[in-house]
């Protein structure tokens, strides 16, 4: 942001007061829930923003939670598989369609915008019925699937736009050194579109992770049941409480390895995108 | 090193033609250019030699041997891109090494010729910097390397040095001359400079809408273009060109009449449709009033340009009873426009020359070529012109 030099304070000042409500209103909700889990569960209709003793307990009922952990493993399973899946599939289908000139290119385009848009509410009930069917209800698999078909249109989305911005003349240069289509794309166009990937991932983990409508529906047990259905299975730590400090401590745990998710990844995407800012 | 041998071969995109029948061979160890302006093929030929276009129609041959078919990489063939195409994720050794790599040679021999294409290239303090380091002129280098190193069949250079700055253009251009020459492996080169072309070319191909016009050493092209559009292209500044009309045994020009040499009834036949005078800038030379069997024209310089060696000026003269001269657009030749018509002439660095100065100067009939205003095929005049 560089503006007249008169202006220099009034426009630092004008995006800095900016941004810090954006950040303000962004993470009040997630400050209350991290002080409702470190609360007392005494202390929590106290009516204050900051606890008045910090307890560590909430989070040990949580981990003790055996229906916690084998969620936090679905979760971090399914989510884990489905980005990978979801990501390799849209990288060859965003060069394809990027590269190759084959009729209907935009059709696709189009028509993953259209799965993208599409209602997910509206097919969780005749996906019930099918996966009961074909025996995918309550397994990873019944929640991978539906997750690759609506995070895919994301994935190519994103790739397809990295894709266009590759100059083609390394692809040709690599072909006429020597390499296959196949070696051309994984040491040149692959490590170039490094950044790229790296954002769909995020993009992809991301709407997987948090998904839980899906996870509701198509799960029973703690075979396959992900994070954020599980919370809403809890109970207190006895049958007098409410579980809402639980819930907290909960949210929190799963909120943290988005986080780590998000800053690896971060720090990937800018290392690609100055790694990559040559001139063809 | 090898012969590269293009029969007919003809390249479609859809419905348009990029380029049609070309044919010819060019020679082992040979510094081959293909020239013309944009959109004219040239690069799509290349791309087809080095396989990266398919071939439409006709065959191409490297030592007798048909490759139409042959993958890119199975050709060796090293190629020069415009945009120099390193990989900008990869240090300078890697991008040099990467078509050894990809050729399975061991590490010591993929060393040994890294360090000597470093050496020929002086890219040795740089071998392991990232190419965003590399300023225009040593990324270039880069890509050079990347292509010696693999020894290939044949050097194919597409316009590598229009990004560079004019200076470096020149150095850069000597260099690869030199390289060329030190490492006689055959090389093709595509540019739209004809500045290039001339210096860099043993033999020069000249194209144009897909059409390969005429091929030759530079000095052939030069003297003895086969049509308007060559005889414009190459030189510079380019050719002048007048229009002209063939009446009672004479050449008439707007300023004045040549008797021209022709024993042939085809080219006095030929002469009956409407034609246009060429002569080149150094054929107008000032002369002394009498000493001249030519013809002569009182010229007013407009505008004097003084390079030291050379010096330039442009005049204007009139068409009077003469059509405006039209030339192919694609030529990006300015002549004036209506009556008035730019001429310039290339005169030693002798006499000072001011603007508004009045010239006498001078110009000899072999020195005139004439082309078919219709269809720009020169006229040849006699059978001992060519």
């Amino acid at each position: 942001m560089t503006g007249r030099p008169g202006n220099g304070t009034m426009e630092r000042l004008f995006w800095g007061v900016g941004s810090a409500l954006v950040v303000i209103y962004a993470l009040i909700p997630v400050a209350w829930i991290v002080s409702l889990s470190l609360k007392r569960s005494g202390d929590l209709g106290d009516n204050r923003f900051f606890p008045q003793n910090v307890t560590l307990e909430h989070y040990q009922v949580v981990f003790s939670d055996p229906q916690f952990s084998a969620a936090l493993w679905n979760s971090v399973g399914i989510a884990g598989i489905s980005t990978l899946a979801a990501v390799l599939a849209g990288m060859f289908a965003a060069y394809a369609i990027v590269r190759l000139e084959f009729s209907g290119r935009r059709l696709i385009l189009a028509a993953a915008l259209c799965v993208a848009m599409f209602p997910p509410v509206s097919i969780v009930g005749p996906l019930f019925d099918m996966w009961r069917i074909l025996g995918l209800y309550d397994t990873w698999a019944g929640l991978i699937l539906p997750y690759m078909t609506f995070t895919l249109p994301l994935a190519v989305w994103t790739l397809s736009a990295f894709f266009r911005d590759i100059p083609w003349d390394l692809d040709k240069a690599a072909r006429v050194d020597g390499a296959t289509p196949f070696k051309a794309f994984v040491y040149v166009i692959a490590p170039l579109a490094a950044p790229g990937v790296f954002t769909a991932a995020i993009l992809v983990f991301i709407f997987t992770w948090n998904d839980f409508l899906f996870a509701i529906s198509l799960t029973s047990t703690n075979n396959a049941r992900t994070v954020p259905a599980a919370i809403a299975f809890f109970t207190g730590g006895s049958r007098f409480e409410q579980p809402t400090s639980s819930i907290a401590a909960a949210s929190v745990v799963v909120t943290v390895p988005i986080i780590i998710v998000v800053l690896i990844f971060q720090r990937r995407i800018v290392a690609g995108l100055t790694s990559g800012a040559v001139k063809g | 090193m090898s012969e590269i041998e293009l029969r007919n071969v003809t390249k479609r995109f859809g419905g348009t033609t990029a380029v049609s029948n070309a044919s010819f061979t060019i020679d082992d160890g040979e510094f081959f250019i293909l020239v013309g302006p944009s959109g004219c093929g040239k690069s799509t030929l290349l791309n087809m030699i080095v396989g990266l276009e398919e071939v439409s129609e006709g065959e191409i041959r490297v030592d007798g041997r048909r490759v139409n078919d042959l993958d890119p990489k199975d050709r060796n063939m090293a190629m020069v891109f415009q945009s120099y195409a390193i990989y900008p994720h990869m240090s300078v050794r890697e991008n040099i090494a990467f078509p050894l790599k990809l050729a399975k040679l061991s590490r010591e021999e993929v060393d040994r010729r890294v360090g000597k294409a470093a050496e020929i290239l002086e890219l040795e303090e740089y071998l392991d910097r990232k190419p965003r380091a590399l300023s225009g002129g040593q990324r270039q280098r880069v890509a050079m390397g990347r292509a010696i190193v693999r020894e290939p069949k044949a050097f194919l250079l597409d316009e590598p040095l229009s990004n560079l700055d004019a200076k470096l253009r020149v150095q850069m251009r000597t260099e690869i001359a030199r390289l060329q020459n030190r490492l006689g492996t055959t090389t093709i080169y595509v540019t739209h400079d004809q500045t290039e072309a001339m210096t860099l070319g043993d033999r020069i191909a000249v194209l144009r809408k897909g059409e390969v016009l005429q091929i030759g050493t530079p000095r052939e092209l030069y003297e003895q273009p086969h049509n308007l559009f060559v005889a414009g292209f190459i030189g510079s500044p380019a050719m002048n060109f007048v229009p002209a009309r063939w009446s009672g045994g004479q050449l008439e020009l707007p300023f004045g009449a040549l008797e021209m040499p022709t024993d042939s009834a085809n080219a006095v036949q030929a002469m009956e449709h409407p034609l246009i005078a060429g002569f080149r800038p150094e054929h107008l030379q000032a002369i002394d009033a009498q000493a001249h069997t030519g013809l002569h024209l009182e010229a007013r310089a407009e505008v004097v340009e003084w390079l030291g060696a050379d010096l330039f000026v442009y005049f204007d003269i009139k068409l009077e009873g003469f059509e405006t001269l039209t030339l192919p657009e694609d030529l990006e030749i300015q002549t004036g426009h209506a009556s008035r018509h730019t001429l310039v002439a290339r005169l030693g660095p002798g006499p000072a020359v001011k603007e508004g100065d009045t010239l006498r100067l001078g110009l000899e009939p072999r020195d005139v070529q004439v082309f078919d205003a219709g269809t720009g095929n020169k006229i040849t005049l006699s059978t001992g012109d060519e």
